[in-house]
């Protein structure tokens, strides 16, 4: 995919530092993640990645600098952060489908409770995702009877039936045994295809090198290195990247 | 032998409708232990609720306090206490209906178990639960009450089950404030007859049948609470 930046950003992010006590995780981070971005973050564990994405939505509260969403500052003291949250979805490394709930309920309980949604149209949403991603004939089943694969995609489901304008991957792939990565990685590609602004935080170097517009190296809690995905993983300038891309290529 | 069980049983429970006894007990046991575990489950939910939001958050913390000097009292004390207290300190100088009085000291009492019991089922659920409904926009009251809450229920009922078994059982010492329950009636009736194994065995049967009535049906509701886990 070659850039094609239009010129407002969907998420900004200024100065943003996080520290857990003593412990500085995220440092000065500074990036716009522009509409329709497929942006991947990629660096060694322990390098503040997910921190960083967690910081997005403020399931970790930032300690320090601002990150504005649709142009409203979402740090802000007196924001809502849960309305804006409606509209970033976020899957999770370990899935966490809810497992009192039929797949059904997984997927109409945010838009019938919080957007007002009747019943009946929430279910068609659904419904007509699930046959997206294929898993249609699961919709009566509950999370314990489905593969971690078919989790995941169930979890992708359910952020995408709140329709967010921006989706936030936390290692999504990271809980899969090896042959069910794929199926959600395609589920992931068919998103990027049709313009949804991502955000990724993997270890699938495949996948970045692939879909991504945008790919972002980071360690000790800067972002050291961005480039599009052939200059970044043919021509890495920064020591650092090119010794993790040495150890994970 | 049969012929003096005949006339023992005859003694103890038809002679002058000494079965009135057992039967208001039986009564009066139920309406206790009946209310006193409604008041016990909206207690202790409240205060688990309270200390895991203050666990969670670290907000609330002054009612984290005093819920904390609630379930160490109540749990550090005699339920025996507890009641006397209430009705002869508390209550001591009003005519106060005294079942209501045991309603309260058993619903207080059970409210500190069920809130611990509730506040381990709380804590008990990944944060990751927590986190998917927080990301989904629901805010932390909603996310509780569709999320974590009914799980944390179904992993708890059995400790529930069981605080409420004991529950009942404790209710055998209402007697103490002059209430006819259940064992104060089976003991009302040793008094008269000087009869004793016929109404205390009585007793005993009546309350091993409503435990395992009780127990039967909470493994009903185990039961269909577990459909999810295939």
């Amino acid at each position: 995919m070659t850039t094609d930046y239009r010129t407002d950003a969907l998420i900004q992010v200024k100065h943003l530092g996080k520290r857990f006590g003593d412990l500085e995780v995220l440092k000065d981070i500074n990036v716009d993640i522009r509409k329709g971005d497929v942006v991947c973050v990629i660096g060694p564990s322990g390098s503040g990645k997910s921190t960083f994405l967690r910081c997005l939505n403020r399931l970790e509260e930032p300690t320090g600098g601002n990150i504005l969403f649709e142009g409203v500052d979402i740090t802000a003291p007196k924001t809502d952060i849960d309305k804006h949250r409606q509209k970033m979805g976020m899957v999770f490394q370990q899935f966490n489908l809810f497992p009192h709930m039929t797949i059904m309920k997984n997927l109409i309980i945010a838009p019938m409770k919080l957007q007002g949604r009747p019943q009946k149209e929430a279910e068609e949403e659904a419904m007509r995702l699930l046959e997206r991603v294929g898993l249609a004939d699961r919709a009566g089943a509950y999370p314990s009877q489905l593969s971690g694969g078919q989790k995941q995609r169930i979890a992708i489901v359910r952020a995408l039936c709140m329709k967010p304008d921006v989706m936030l991957f936390d290692e999504p792939t990271s809980a899969l045994d090896p042959e069910m990565v794929g199926e959600v990685l395609n589920v992931m590609r068919d998103l990027a295809r049709e313009r949804m602004t991502m955000v990724v935080v993997t270890h699938e170097m495949g996948f970045a090198r692939e879909v991504a517009n945008r790919v972002m190296f980071m360690d000790d809690g800067y972002f050291l290195e961005e480039n599009a995905p052939e200059e970044f993983f043919a021509h890495p300038r920064n020591e650092r990247l090119k010794n993790f891309l040495s150890k994970v290529l | 032998m049969s012929d003096k069980f005949r006339a023992d049983f005859y003694q103890n429970f038809i002679e002058d409708d000494r079965w009135k006894y057992m039967v208001n007990g039986l009564g009066n046991t139920i309406k206790i232990t009946f209310f006193a575990v409604l008041l016990g489950i909206v207690l202790g939910f409240l205060v688990a609720l309270i200390r895991s939001t203050y666990e969670k958050t670290r907000k609330l913390w002054f009612l984290d306090m005093l819920c904390r000097v609630y379930l160490t009292v109540i749990r550090g004390t005699p339920v025996l206490i507890q009641l006397m207290i209430i009705y002869f300190v508390v209550f001591g100088s009003m005519r106060i209906d005294k079942v209501l009085v045991s309603v309260l000291a058993f619903g207080i009492n059970s409210g500190a178990y069920v809130a611990e019991i509730f506040r381990s089922g709380i804590m008990s659920i990944d944060n990751g639960q927590f986190e998917a409904g927080r990301s989904l926009g629901f805010n932390y009251r909603q996310t509780m009450f569709y999320i974590v809450t009914p799980q944390a229920f179904k992993n708890v009922l059995p400790a529930l089950g069981n605080e409420f078994i004991v529950l009942l059982k404790e209710t055998s010492v209402a007697g103490y404030i002059a209430i006819q329950e259940l064992t104060k009636g089976a003991d009302i009736i040793r008094s008269r007859t000087y009869n004793a194994y016929m109404p205390l065995l009585a007793a005993g049967a009546i309350y091993l049948v409503m435990v395992m009535i009780f127990t039967h049906f909470v493994q009903k509701l185990e039961r269909r609470l577990r459909n999810s886990d295939h």
